[in-house]
């Protein structure tokens, strides 16, 4: 059942356009992030979720009310922000209780309500502590349980990891994901970072230049991209020029040097100018199992990136990156070798000019 | 003195304890000669007059019972603190009310910068001149008293004063709120965005948002900033004098005129009257300083 | 910011506008007196021609000069040093340098006269204890200028930087520090030149000829003179701000709030 519904959302500030078009069903309980560079417009869409920002255009439902004209106060949308945004002057039980008490809920059902929360965030301990006193980490997980605690029917999150160390931002975000999925709340989770947004949602709206790309799970979004912005943007990703040689087979030459591909050049002619993209990790040394898209290359860069073996080859004269996954076994090529390698046909995508 | 405590307990810390003994604190010595000759020996020749004898040089508390014991110097004490509350607070109010409207209060821009330059000069521009200008604005045959005047009020039917003591609080809210202006308006630009958002997230209305979140956030700097405006006042004294002509009786105005020529006829006296001032604007910095720091632990 | 809101903030300005301007404004209108029925410079006039105004003001700029060299002389090296190599005084000097907050000008130099004023140190009569005073009294800004001048240039890493390229004592301060904190000795001293020159009990009670004191006498003498030497004193005042401001580039606030 759809929850709450974004329909032709347009945003403009005197004169530019900055979101257009924005059309998104979330179904309750689910867990939807928008991915996009900075200054794509995700912040200004959750901005108008939260009633911060009208939008020009467009509605927005909650449970099919519509809430587009109502003041941010009275939308009961529970908003995380990326700079904490904690009250300074208040404990964090006093932080976590704010919204209650200005619902003036009983002093009793504040203080058990706060205590549910503080378990939840696992800080019992910090209750009487000040957000100056808590790590960025923790004072994060306060502005959670304060949006929680007033039980909101959608949970917005602007960016709330970014200001964190890396191995916090990881933690924290599973610890989000699984809150989230213990109450069963609509989350909306912003964010530039695609391996955030691929870890932890059940779909991905990816925007760019205040346009949605694409929604999809994030399999989806990463395996089958719709647009050219979305392959590069999601994962990394290599590119070349190329053109059609045979539209019915998926035939490909770059530079002479041909690629098979599995999807989608049939609507297109012979002739027809096309990048090519593979995934780094797509591909492998040839053995002998493999049968389409041999090609010779020469081995210009091994750079070891921890789990991952980066090697930059040159295939014609287009460069390369290929990933391989480090064991202590893996035995590397020599740097200036030639060797042959190899991607299969579901694995070349073809994207537009 | 207590600084000097300090010094001497920090020296040996200078260099480890392995290594040899270091003349670095010998760089340092220049600048704490000239604060003891010029600065702390003379403010403490004034604390220990206070505790002396003025014949027999012996240590003793009378000087401090005298004051205590003379209604008009106490009556000088109260009304220094009356005038320096009265104008603290209110040059704090309004200051606070111009600063809060000037960054947050939708104005254009260059509103602003201008109200800061003019802070700046104002809360400068004190003394001598300052007494002039009012005199010329506000006195009997005053600029601004001929308009009323000439609009059919004349002030001084109404029990208006301009030398005494609401005529030189009128005077000293000219340097008061622009001071407030300029020492709060860190703290207003510290109020982050954010937490009226936050707020408002959370079901607050404007006024919730102020009561529970801004006001309380800005309330230390405000305090301490009036701390501060009542330091400001209770030190003052060539404005008054200049005014006044050495008429109001404030601490200030009573040490002046025992400095020139003993009227107190008791030179203990006159220490004691000085130690007491020194007294309550350290317990008046105290106060700023621990508020200050409150609000820069909340707003940083 | 809501409708109400704005006029109110609208409303605070023009009193603050008010409040600012009219006594200015008064002092001006009244400067411009001097001849009955027109308006005319001839107070400005009478400043140069028939007062002493030119010798006390003169006086003032003596002892302002004299203040912000000592203090430069005094502050410099000390912060310069307390930064680099004794930084287990910063709160001691620190102290120290705030210590004229908590003692009024008058207990000040009620402490001066006393002190000064007897053997072994009779010096009371002395320019140099006027200075020294002055100095005390803008120990504050200068010091605070100049360190935060110091705190924006990483001085331990200048100061290695230059020696391990063999530069001595005098070359490090002279060529690489002082000219590093240029703007924040400037700002330093437009502060204490605006103390000096506005500073009436000093100069007052130790008897020495200077601008406001002089002003003080006036009034009990002319009229339209002192309203002409205290736009004079305010222009001079808002002079050294704006200066302050512009080599500063708005950058540091200038504060003194002294001396009133
Ligand atoms: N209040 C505003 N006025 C004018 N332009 C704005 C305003 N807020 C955001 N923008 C512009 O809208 C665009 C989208 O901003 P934003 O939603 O914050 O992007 P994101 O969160 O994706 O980084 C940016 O180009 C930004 O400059
Ligand atoms: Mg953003």
């Amino acid at each position: 059942m759809t929850h709450l519904k974004l329909t032709n959302i347009s945003k403009e500030y005197g004169g530019t356009t900055v979101v257009q078009d924005f059309n998104l069903d979330v179904e309750q309980g689910e867990f939807v992030s928008f991915l996009g560079p900075s200054g794509c417009g995700k912040t200004t869409t959750l901005r108008m979720v939260a009633g911060f920002e009208k939008p020009t255009s467009g509605t927005i439902t909650i449970n099919g009310q519509d809430i587009t004209n109502i003041a941010p106060n009275q939308r009961n949308v529970g908003m995380i922000f990326q700079a904490y945004a904690l009250f300074p002057n208040m404990t964090v039980a006093q932080n976590i209780g704010f919204g209650m008490q200005i619902h003036k809920e009983s002093k009793g059902a504040i203080k058990e309500r706060v205590n549910e929360m503080l378990a939840l965030i696992n800080l019992e301990k910090h209750a009487n502590k000040y957000p100056f006193q808590l790590s960025g980490g923790q004072q994060q997980r306060v502005a959670l349980a304060r949006a929680l605690a007033n039980r909101p029917q959608v949970l917005l999150l602007d960016e709330p990891l970014s200001a964190l160390d890396a191995k916090i931002r990881v933690q924290l975000r599973s610890e989000i994901r699984a809150i989230q999925k213990k109450m069963g709340i609509t989350a909306i989770f912003v964010t530039h970072d695609q391996e955030e947004a691929l870890s932890i949602s059940d779909r991905i709206v990816v925007m760019y230049e205040g346009r949605i790309e694409q929604v999809g799970t994030p399999f989806e979004v990463y395996n089958f991209p719709n647009t050219r912005f979305v392959a590069n943007f999601v994962g990394s990703l290599n590119t070349a020029d190329a053109e059609v040689v045979d539209p019915v087979k998926g035939l490909l030459s770059m530079d002479g040097i041909h690629f098979e591909s599995a999807e989608g050049t049939k609507d297109r002619k012979k002739g027809d100018k096309i990048k090519i993209a593979i995934r780094p990790e797509r591909f492998g040394f040839a053995s002998e199992q493999k049968k389409a898209n041999v090609v010779d290359s020469t081995i210009e860069n091994i750079t070891f990136l921890g789990s991952v073996v980066r090697i930059q080859l040159k295939i014609g004269n287009t460069k390369f990156n290929m990933d391989t996954f480090n064991n202590p076994f893996l035995e590397l090529p020599k740097i200036g070798a030639i060797e042959q390698v190899t991607c299969s046909r579901e694995a070349v995508l073809v994207l537009d000019e | 003195m207590a600084t000097f405590d300090v010094v001497k307990r920090d020296a040996p810390k200078a260099r480890p304890a392995l290594s040899k003994f270091s003349w670095a604190w010998l760089g340092v010595l220049p600048f704490f000669l000239f604060a003891f000759m010029f600065l702390i020996y003379p403010s403490s020749t004034i604390a220990l007059g206070s505790f002396q004898d003025t014949k027999t040089h012996t240590f003793t508390f009378q000087n401090f019972a005298h004051l205590l014991q003379s209604p008009s110097l106490i009556a000088s004490y109260w009304i220094s603190i009356k005038i320096s509350l009265i104008t603290s607070i209110g040059g704090g109010i309004f200051g606070f009310l111009l600063a809060y409207s000037a960054i947050r209060g939708g104005l254009p821009r260059f509103m602003r910068s201008s109200l800061m330059t003019f802070c700046g000069v104002a809360s400068n521009f004190a003394g001598v001149p300052l007494a002039f200008a009012f005199i010329t604005l506000l006195s009997p045959s005053g600029v601004l008293t001929g308009w009323l005047k000439a609009m059919g009020y004349n002030p001084y039917f109404h029990g208006f004063q301009l030398y005494n003591f609401w005529g030189l609080s009128i005077v000293y809210m000219y340097f008061q709120f622009p001071l407030m202006v300029l020492v709060i308006a860190p703290a207003i630009d510290g109020l982050r965005k954010e937490w009226l958002e936050a707020a408002e997230n959370l079901g607050a209305s404007s006024f919730q948002y102020w009561r529970y979140v801004a006001f309380p956030i800005l309330l230390p700097a405000i305090l301490g900033t009036m701390i501060l405006l009542f330091g400001n006042s209770f030190g003052a004294f060539a404005t008054a004098q200049a005014l006044t002509g050495g008429a109001i009786n404030l601490v200030t105005i009573v040490i002046g005129s025992q400095l020139r020529g003993d009227v107190l006829g008791d030179a203990g006296l006159g220490y004691a009257l000085a130690s007491g001032m020194v007294v309550v604007m350290v317990i008046a910095i105290t106060g700023y300083t621990l508020l200050q720091r409150q609000t820069e632990r909340w707003l940083r | 910011m809501k409708r109400g809101g704005l006029v109110w903030s609208w409303f605070w300005m023009i009193l603050g506008i008010l409040y600012f301007f009219l006594p200015l404004l008064a002092t001006f209108l009244f400067s411009l007196r001097a001849i009955k029925g027109v308006l005319s410079f001839k107070a400005y006039q009478n400043l140069f021609v028939t007062t002493d105004f030119v010798t006390n003001f003169s006086y003032s700029l003596v002892w302002a000069i004299f203040t912000i060299v000592v203090g430069i002389l005094i502050f410099v090296p000390t912060a310069y040093w307390v930064r680099l190599r004794v930084p287990q005084f910063r709160t001691a000097v620190e102290f120290v340098t705030l210590l004229p907050f908590v003692i009024p000008g008058i207990v000040f130099v009620f402490g001066l006269v006393r002190t000064f004023s007897h053997p072994p140190f009779l010096i009371v009569n002395s320019p140099a204890l006027l200075i020294a005073a002055y100095t005390v009294l803008s120990m504050p800004y200068m010091y605070r200028s100049i360190d935060t001048g110091l705190r924006a240039i990483d001085v331990q890493t200048l100061t290695e930087a230059a020696q391990s390229l063999g530069a001595g004592w005098e070359t490090i301060l002279f060529r690489i520090i002082l000219p590093n904190i240029r703007v924040a000795i400037l700002n330093g001293a437009f502060l204490s030149f605006a103390i000096v020159m506005g500073e009436y009990i000093l100069a007052q009670y130790l008897a020495k000829p200077a601008f406001a004191p002089y002003m003080a006498y006036l009034i009990q003498q002319k009229a339209y003179e002192p309203a002409a030497l205290a736009v004079i004193s305010f222009a001079l005042t808002w002079g050294c701000l704006g200066i302050i401001q512009l080599v500063g580039r708005g950058s540091q606030q200038a504060q003194i709030a002294g001396g009133h």
